[in-house]
């Protein structure tokens, strides 16, 4: 059945919206920590299982799930970060992102020796609005996962540019040397980074909770998307990185249309040659140019 | 000093040499009617040993890489693949599904050097000036995309079922079934990667070595000493490539098939963890690493019957979280590994 532009890109809003969600923790970790996190879909995952607990033994809406799983990811991963990142603060690039795929791989095989393989799905009350005549649908779940995150983008924004915290954050991640003269205190801007980027893991987990479901893959999945999108929205900033999310969501769906039928579990498989050929081509990123070579 | 490694470091005869006599001699035993046969108890120790001389392989081209180069190639395992695929395309008569062209098996070796190299050269031409944790991300997504494309292009490679009715020459040439095959096997792979490892001691040692260290420990200053840094680091890209690419023939012509679940991103996991616990850059200490991260493999499997109350998938989780935990712990406390020279590696312990 072909599939109009118009809904794939409906499609693509949706899965952009949660890439966005997982990427902006990611580029600020990236940014101000200097790590590359290969644990951030863990902490998805967490969001996730926090998510699914609340609504089906708390008793909790969905609403009110992703406010708790918001606080509960947020705590979760800034104690783990403290525990494992912050003693090797100055280790390097390389020994930093060798721990946190140590990390990754305990925390996931953690999730499946307690929760074990199987998807847990959220209760569903979908209502679908028709758009005929534009050629598209949207459920009430895909408006309410666009809608958080836009929220989430939106209070991201306002801490960023009004907050004297934020505008601390990014100016630690454009100069870090030059923010700790000025006076900033980079160890509590470690601490807030690892607090949003936990937090909006968290909140990230809790939609692909409800879209997909909770099973102890469903943040390390979304990894390299993640990271792609980063990358290609230019490691380290939050714009770039919902920029990126959102054309790398948009690109997958639309995508579908031009790879020939039985070859379309390949966008995936797509999304890393794009990585690919952003590094290589515009390593800075599409939005952001500084050089980040050798 | 210890008198007797002296002496042996003195001998005028180094891996290769041993290596190459082992390989005529395993040659020699396998093509004669002579065959051992193991306890059928023993099976899961040789079946061990085979996966660890493919992955010693794979090792010692990837600590020339990362040890001595300081080049962070996360994709492996996608050239251990791109081998074992060629291998198998080539060489497997009438699969179930997928292409075989059922070429006699040495071209299947061939084709898989070849194949994996070719691999090499472009990613480590396009890559290698990217930043270490770039190059990490990369070489990671690659092999990502290898496997994407293996399950994808099931028409050509089978699949998620994969290929059949590869030839198996080591355990064709004996027919007396039970485990002699097995052992075959695990002689002729023993010989070859001491062979393989001798080859890399022997380039890590040579001044080709220091040059590799330098790049490692400071490309600019290398660069500006008139040594081509990014011709060195692609040489070593792609000789990493093919020897991973000749074990992953090696294994598809072990085990008669090719399937994606061998070539998982564990591999490079396994293999990583191994020189990490040994040492990076120190040759023989990467392999002892190797030698307990299998180790503990092995053992773990007799615990498994042991534990009540424990699925076979909560324990095979459990053993991960232990290689996870195993690596958190060497990179905080021990950077440079149980064998490892810190200095050299630049890290603080």
């Amino acid at each position: 059945m072909e599939i109009p532009l118009a809904q794939e890109i409906i499609f693509g809003l949706v899965i952009g919206s949660y890439i966005a969600l997982g990427a902006i923790g990611f580029t600020l970790v990236y940014g101000l920590v200097n790590m590359i996190n290969f644990a951030h879909g863990e902490f998805i995952t967490v969001g996730a299982f926090v998510g699914y607990l609340a609504v089906v033994f708390g008793g909790l809406s969905i609403p009110v799930a992703v406010v708790v799983a918001l606080a509960i990811t947020a705590i979760v991963g800034w104690v783990i970060a403290r525990v494992t990142f912050e003693p090797m603060n100055e280790a390097g690039a390389v020994p930093l992102l060798l721990m946190s795929i140590g990390l990754g791989l305990v925390l996931r095989n953690g999730f499946r020796v307690i929760a074990g393989p199987s998807r847990r799905t959220l209760p569903r009350d979908v209502t679908t609005y028709r758009f005929d005549d534009w050629g598209f649908f949207v459920t009430s779940q895909q408006l309410f996962i666009i809608g958080v995150t836009l929220v989430a983008v939106v209070v991201l924004h306002v801490f960023l540019s009004r907050t004297m915290l934020g505008i601390a954050m990014r100016a630690t991640s454009d100069n870090e040397d030059l923010a700790l003269v000025s006076g900033i205190d980079t160890r509590r801007i470690r601490n807030a980074v690892w607090l949003a980027a936990s937090g909006l893991a968290g909140v990230a987990g809790v939609m692909l909770a409800v879209s997909q479901s909770a099973n102890p893959n469903v943040g390390f999945g979304q990894l390299l998307l993640i990271i792609t999108a980063a990358i290609l929205g230019g490691a380290g900033s939050p714009y770039g990185a919902i920029v990126g999310s959102y054309l790398l969501g948009i690109g997958i769906t639309v995508s579908v249309a031009f790879l020939p039928s039985g070859l379309t579990e390949l966008n995936a498989t797509m999304a890393f040659v794009v990585l690919i050929v952003v590094l290589l081509v515009r390593p800075g990123g599409l939005v952001n140019a500084e050089v980040r070579t050798s | 000093m210890s008198a007797p490694t002296t002496r042996l470091e003195n001998l005028p005869i180094d891996a290769v040499h041993v290596g190459l006599a082992l390989l005529v001699l395993s040659i020699v035993f396998v093509l004669s009617p002579l065959f051992v046969q193991p306890p059928s108890g023993s099976f899961v120790f040789f079946e061990v040993g085979v996966l660890f001389f493919l992955y010693a392989m794979i090792l010692v081209g990837l600590n020339l890489q990362f040890g001595h180069a300081g080049l962070v190639n996360f994709g492996p395992v996608a050239f251990f693949a791109v081998g074992g695929y060629a291998a198998a395309i080539l060489t497997a008569n009438d699969p179930f599904q997928a292409v075989g062209l059922g070429f006699p098996w040495p071209v299947g070796v061939v084709a898989a050097v070849l194949a994996a190299a070719a691999l090499g050269v472009l990613i480590g031409v396009s890559t290698l000036r990217l930043r270490d944790d770039f190059l990490a991300i990369v070489t990671l997504a690659v092999a990502e995309i290898v496997h994407g494309l293996i399950v994808a292009f099931r028409d050509v490679t089978g699949g998620t079922v994969g290929l059949t009715s590869v030839p198996r020459p080591i355990a064709g040439t004996t027919d007396v079934g039970g485990g002699a095959a097995l052992v075959s096997t695990i002689i002729v792979f023993a010989a070859l990667a001491v062979v393989f490892y001798g080859v890399f001691r022997r380039l890590s040692a040579s001044p080709y070595g220091r040059v590799l260290r330098a790049i490692r420990a400071d490309d600019q200053v290398t660069e500006t000493l008139g040594k081509r840094v990014f011709r060195y680091k692609v040489a070593v890209f792609v000789y990493g490539a093919a020897i991973a690419g000749l074990a992953g023939a090696l294994l598809v012509f072990y085990n008669g098939a090719a399937a994606e679940g061998f070539f998982t991103i564990d591999v490079t996991v396994i293999v990583w963890v191994g020189m990490l616990i040994g040492g990076a850059g120190n040759d023989r200490g990467v392999i002892g690493g190797l030698a307990i991260i299998m180790g503990f493999q092995l053992l773990t499997r007799f615990f498994n019957d042991a534990i009540p109350f424990i699925t076979q998938d909560q324990f095979a989780s459990i053993r991960l979280m232990f290689v996870g935990l195993l690596l958190m712990l060497i990179i905080r406390y021990r950077p440079e590994g149980l064998w490892g020279d810190a200095d050299r590696l630049g890290v603080e312990s």
